[in-house]
């Protein structure tokens, strides 16, 4: 790991879009003002890591249990009728009867 | 392209099953996580609707529930960032069997492009949604 060490108001830049400015060091806890391109997420790292335990539950879904818990009818669905999804959602799946 | 090209592949979910090219979406990215998985295809079973599900080609074992955002709040708004006219929105659902209770990742939709059939998974800017929104349920009410 690179470790540098900058005075408020300093500057990082990391690649040519990149720039990380020290705003201010109070308490424990460090500011940093990010400027990126909108391609480069920038997100705090908890969030991330949430995301992944997250997907990583999701990823182990069995299809019994997910139907079994439809099956429940305790769930409440909106009719998704302002349509954000209505023209091309369905037509992208492919579809499975039994 | 020949559009009815079909690829036969087994998954864990559905056994072995043929889907056509049109269905299979290229996440660059892969999904948070599943970094080194690139390639999957979108299914639609009749008996887990409105669920959908997204099945890795690489590993079709590994398979995420999604479902659209706005079946679980109408007034869902990812912003700016996101133009809900050109891509095709979805969150990804968890489900813990024990408490019989699902919740969906509102903060981190995955965004389809059509045309391009490609995907990704991104992060909002916003801290309006969580990701783990709980979904409602009749006994809440």
């Amino acid at each position: 790991m690179l470790v540098l060490s900058r005075k408020i108001g300093e500057v990082v830049t990391i690649g040519n879009s990149v720039k990380i400015t020290v705003l201010s060091f109070d308490r424990g806890v460090v500011r940093l003002g990010i400027e990126a391109p909108k391609t480069i997420p920038v997100h705090r790292k908890e969030i991330h890591d949430k995301i992944v335990k997250m997907n990583k539950e999701a990823s182990k879904t069995e299809f019994a249990a997910l139907k079994h818990a439809l099956t429940g009818g305790n769930m409440i669905f909106s009719e998704d009728n302002n349509g954000k999804n209505r023209k091309s959602a369905d037509i992208l799946f492919a579809q499975i009867k039994k | 392209m020949d559009t009815t090209a079909t690829k036969s592949i087994k998954t864990l979910h559905f056994g072995e099953i043929n889907v056509e090219e049109k269905h299979i979406f290229t996440f660059k990215d892969g999904m948070l996580g599943f970094e080194n998985l690139k390639q999957y295809v979108l299914i639609s079973d009749e008996e887990t609707v409105p669920f959908k599900w997204l099945i890795s080609l690489d590993e079709p074992e590994i398979g995420f529930p999604l479902l659209s955002p706005w079946h679980i709040d109408l007034t869902y708004s990812p912003g700016r960032e996101i133009d809900t006219d050109k891509v095709v929105l979805f969150v990804v659902v968890t489900l813990d069997s024990s408490k019989g209770q699902m919740s969906a990742n509102m903060k981190a939709p995955i965004i389809l492009d059509v045309e391009k059939q490609t995907g990704e998974q991104r992060i909002l800017r916003s801290d309006k949604y969580s990701t783990n929104y709980l979904f409602p349920n009749k006994e809440d009410k």
